[in-house]
């Protein structure tokens, strides 16, 4: 079985962080949403994948590579400009032989259990294409389905936008026939989807486990807590460094070659990636999550965070419920407020306006590069664009910022 | 639903082939039988009860021959008997066969067939095909591929089936119009099924019948035909790449919501139970002193679901008592009558029940789901709810379709005792007609709401479930769901009588689920209010199921899940469907064996 894997979307909803890469590329308790997909197609047996990528593709194409080092064989295939996503399953016609059946895959799609192989067994039982399909909370962002008494799909509806809905949604990955690119040649996805529906029928694939889409910065955190949640036991490398006494309590996953001062507090569910520096006396709480090659100093407290590769956060900290991108400097000091006083629900400003995330308690979205002066207060919701310099001394965002 | 399994090898088939019924028996097991080809003659055996127990007294597993066929039936229509069981013969013993479908132009071509003398043993359509091969093959002599052909062009329906004959040693013959069919290609032997259950012990290997195709199996090889031109068709062999449960189960996570979703199929199938056996119940209820109406757990629940559709529609009391109190409790005599409801049939309680009633000189009858089994025996008149088989050891389509048949019989009664006018009664039969696609919109439109709801609360570990008037039973059912599949602590209770006691367990750690009735019901609804209220100014968490258009219950819960809007009549069902699919999602998140739950079994055969 052969693999058309969707990396191409830009997900602009989840800026600041898509700006500089995919959002396929976006990673959570230590993996990205690409390397987890892929890890999982394989141990659903596939070993070919055609990958669509487009927008900030190099990153992609520089990590996975030809896929070796993966036990896959990936060949790219480039769209340009992102469009419907029917245009970017089309743009890999050439690299399926008509009568071939592939799995169909959205990238940037986080399912907990391998919802490959069971897409892949649905179609061995029923002989007809197969959509996974799943519940969630957001059921009106999604295409949605109706179904009859034998699981078969018999109505799909687009992103229904008139009340709330609370059917099943297509979860991203799909069985589907060679036909469909003839299919998409005259017709967008959904069209064509309701096509195959009619003739030859779409059996539904129902997946109970976990299941997330991440649309929004702070689903990343969500993300975050749906993998720890279903870790059971410390893992820590054998290389790793406890210079002194460190306290470890739950599944603690620190990586090689992580330097860890003495007096340092660290409660799993938490990750430590390659090669990153705990300072003395660091508290990491739960759900947090720290990229590779960071420097943690001196008191810092971590709490339900992810921090990407390369970040230094500067001593006597505080990063809550938060994002922190590549390469970001925080300074000394710094504190990411994490709640309205009056425990409102938090508004961010996105790229499409101010969004109010339905959760009270949030910290800040810090795009790549950015650098954050010493003794700094960032405001609940604060998003700094990446690269964005703010000074020391200075709360963010000034009023009327 | 039938399941046909048969098999072509080099040793003696028995064994493998009873292992194919036996995998195949979820698809319905009210009889079952085989038969084997050998040294010219055909070995037929079949009997009424599950496969095991039927083998225990025929011995299929020590049949002797190369090519045999089997079947496993489930009723819906026609008593089930030794004679009405499958495989079927031609007059003459030369061809047996099983056919899963259903012939509808069977009487034209019984008629035509008795009219030559032939003396039919049994009520079947099925039967009716084994006499027309038999025809065919008087006229064309030994050709059996020629008679089986000319036999099948001549029937109309739908059909998965079978034949062995002793004119061709070694061969089956299998068709396939509307009902599944699959072949199996084994080493050196091959088979036929219903699905792929009857071999996937034997083999992963398949070839999948499509309709309008006919095939010639043997031991070495297939032929896939035309029915129409007799041409050959070139067929793809297919890797079974699934584990068997899941095929079993449709495809679905759990039989549990495979059941949920069978709901709007089994409240048709309730509603094309024939109005003459739903007028006789009712003229039985008529012509009683008291009626009585009985079960236990779910179906006690159900009982009493009905004894509220009995009072409003028919203006009659019809106590409901749990069957393992009835001959404590029930006064009952030869001017009353006993209404027992059991998916199986089988459940002791309810079986004693039914007994002592009948002793005791009372008319009985039963809402029963299993025909064939002893509860159909024992009562006078028995209605068949045609449910289909239910695995799930939470009854779910049963019970919802036995609501069905209690609200139809209230109607029945309703028109004979003249409580409801011919206007009236019109609109509540058009009003129930629209029952199983309300069903399909719950669980089409809803069910995300109640996942997302399970979600959030699933770290609640008491739930009270209210409901007044005919929400009463239903929280009872509801709370009962939800205690067998999550093993948490639920209970239900009438909305009037929580402030008699149980509110003094209200706090944070008890949420409370109030079944609100729609606006139409004003009085049952400013109660139910009432209670909800309650629950809130103490502190209590309170998670409404209420109708979409219900626009006096603004704020009045911590939470709500809206219902589309239906008529009175039928709100209670959509609360009970609310109520299976929250307690299944809660189950699946706490992790729980959602189809067979802790101490618990399908049908209580024990005091």
């Amino acid at each position: 079985m052969r693999a058309l894997v969707l990396a191409a979307g830009r997900g602009t909803g989840l800026y600041p962080f898509t700006d500089t890469r995919p959002k396929a590329m976006l990673p959570v308790a230590g993996e990205s949403f690409l390397a987890c997909t892929l890890r999982q197609l394989r141990v659903a047996g596939v070993t070919d994948v055609v990958m669509v990528v487009g927008h900030c593709c190099e990153r992609i194409i520089d990590h996975f590579s030809n896929g070796s080092a993966h036990g896959l064989t990936i060949q790219y295939v480039r769209q340009k400009e992102p469009t419907e996503i029917g245009d970017a399953v089309r743009l890999a016609r050439d690299r399926f032989q008509p009568g071939e059946a592939f799995l169909l895959v959205y990238a940037d799609v986080l399912a907990l259990g391998n919802i490959y192989r069971h897409v892949i067994q649905m179609f061995g039982s029923f002989n007809l294409p197969v959509a996974a399909i799943c519940h969630t909370p957001q059921a009106q962002n999604f295409g949605t389905v109706y179904l009859d008494s034998n699981m078969r799909i018999t109505r799909l509806v687009e992103k229904p936008s008139t009340r709330e809905m609370g059917n099943y949604v297509l979860a991203g990955v799909f069985l589907m026939p060679y036909e469909l690119f003839d299919l998409l040649e005259n017709k967008g996805m959904v069209d064509s989807l309701n096509e195959v529906i009619s003739s030859p029928g779409l059996h539904s694939a129902i997946w109970e486990e976990s299941w997330l889409d991440a649309q929004r910065p702070w689903d990343l955190l969500r993300a975050n807590q749906m993998v720890m949640s279903t870790w059971t036991e410390a893992r820590v490398s054998g290389s790793v460094q406890l210079r002194g006494s460190v306290q470890f309590r739950g599944p603690v996953w620190v990586e090689e070659d992580v330097v860890i001062e003495s007096g340092a507090s660290i409660f799993g569910p938490c990750f430590i990636g390659k090669g990153t520096f705990i300072g003395n006396g660091v508290l990491i709480r739960p759900n947090t999550s720290v990229g590779a090659k960071c420097t943690i100093g001196f008191g810092v407290e971590l709490k339900n965070c992810i921090l990407l590769d390369q970040v230094q956060v500067g001593r006597l900290s505080y990063v809550g419920d938060s994002v922190v991108g590549e390469r970001v400097y925080i300074g000394s000091g710094t504190l990411t407020v994490n709640h309205n006083l009056d425990r409102s629900d938090i508004v961010l400003p996105l790229k499409d306006g101010m969004v109010n995330s339905n959760i009270n308690k949030l910290g800040s979205f810090i795009g790549d590069g950015a650098n954050i002066g010493a003794s700094n207060t960032l405001a609940a919701g604060a998003v700094v664009s990446p690269g964005a310099i703010v000074p020391h001394h200075h709360t963010y965002p000034k009023e009327g910022e | 639903m039938c399941g046909i399994a048969g098999m072509v090898a080099s040793s003696n088939v028995g064994q493998k082939l009873f292992r194919s019924i036996a995998a195949l028996e979820y698809r319905g097991y009210d009889s079952c039988g085989m038969a084997v080809q050998s040294n010219g003659t055909i070995d037929v055996r079949k009997n009424v009860g599950p496969v095991e127990k039927v083998n225990q007294n025929e011995h299929f597993t020590d049949m002797q021959g190369m090519a045999g066929i089997a079947h496993t039936r489930w009723a819906t229509h026609g008593p089930v008997t030794r004679e009405n069981a499958h495989p079927h013969m031609d007059s003459q013993g030369r061809v047996a066969i099983v056919h899963n479908g259903i012939i509808s132009n069977y009487r034209e071509l019984r008629a035509r067939i008795r009219e030559s003398g032939i003396v039919f043993t049994s009520d079947t359509d099925t039967e009716v095909i084994a006499h027309l091969v038999g025809e065919y093959l008087d006229i064309n002599g030994d050709d059996v591929e020629t008679a089986f052909v000319s036999a099948l062009r001549e029937l109309e329906g739908t059909f998965s089936l079978a034949i062995i004959s002793t004119k061709s040693s070694g061969y089956i013959y299998c068709a396939k119009h509307e009902s599944p069919l699959i072949i199996g290609l084994g080493d050196d032997e091959n088979y036929i099924g219903s699905d792929f259950n009857a071999f996937i012990e034997f083999t992963r290997q398949t070839v999948i019948m499509d309709d309008g195709e006919y095939a010639v199996v043997t031991r070495q090889g297939y032929t896939v035909k035309e029915l129409l031109s007799r041409e050959p068709v070139k067929k793809e062999v297919t890797q079974i790449e699934w584990d068997i449960e899941m095929s079993r189960r449709g495809g679905y996570p759990h039989y549990m919501l495979k059941e949920i979703y069978d709901q709007p199929v089994t409240v048709n199938a309730a509603l094309t139970i024939p109005r003459v056996d739903l007028a006789a119940m009712a003229a039985m209820i008529h012509g009683s002193r008291h009626c009585f109406l009985g079960g236990v757990g779910t179906t006690y629940y159900i009982a009493s679901m009905g004894q509220y559709f009995f009072s409003r529609l028919a203006g009659c009391y019809l106590p409901a008592i749990s069957t393992d109190e009835f001959t404590q409790l029930a006064q009952i005599g030869p001017e009353d009558s006993f209404i027992a409801i059991s998916q199986s049939g089988e459940t002791y309680d309810t079986l004693t029940a039914a007994r002592h009633a009948k002793k005791c000189g009372a008319k009985t009858g039963a809402i029963v789901n299993v025909m064939g089994s002893s509860l159909i025996r024992v009562v006078d008149l028995p209605i068949l709810q045609g449910a289909g088989p239910e695995i799930c050891v939470i009854s779910t389509k049963a019970a919802l379709s036995q609501a069905t048949v209690l609200l139809l019989i209230a109607l029945e009664l309703g028109k004979i005792n003249g409580h409801l006018n011919e206007e009236q009664l019109l609109r509540c039969r058009e009003e129930v007609s629209s029952l199983s696609s309300m069903i399909s919109d719950v669980l089409n439109e809803r069910s995300g709401f109640l996942h997302t709801a399970a979600g959030r609360y699933q770290n609640m570990k008491n739930w009270l479930y209210l409901g007044r008037g005919i929400y009463y039973p239903t929280a009872l059912e509801c709370a009962l769901k939800m205690k067998e599949v999550t093993y948490l602590h639920a209970e239900g209770m009438s909305a009037g009588f929580l402030k008699h006691g149980t509110i003094s367990l209200i706090d944070e750690n008890m949420h409370t689920i109030v079944l609100m009735p729609p606006p139409e019901e004003e009085e049952l609804h400013t109660l139910t209010r009432t209670s909800a209220e309650e629950v809130r100014a103490r502190g209590g968490f309170v998670l409404g199921f209420r109708f979409e258009d219900d626009d006096k219950v603004e704020d009045l819960f911590s939470a709500e899940i809206l219902l589309p809007n239906v008529s009175p009549i039928l709100a209670p069902f959509l609360h009970l469907l609310a109520g299976q699919l929250l307690a299944y999602f809660f189950a699946v998140l706490l992790k729980r064996d959602v189809d067979r739950p802790r101490a618990l079994a399908k049908s209580v055969t024990v005091a």
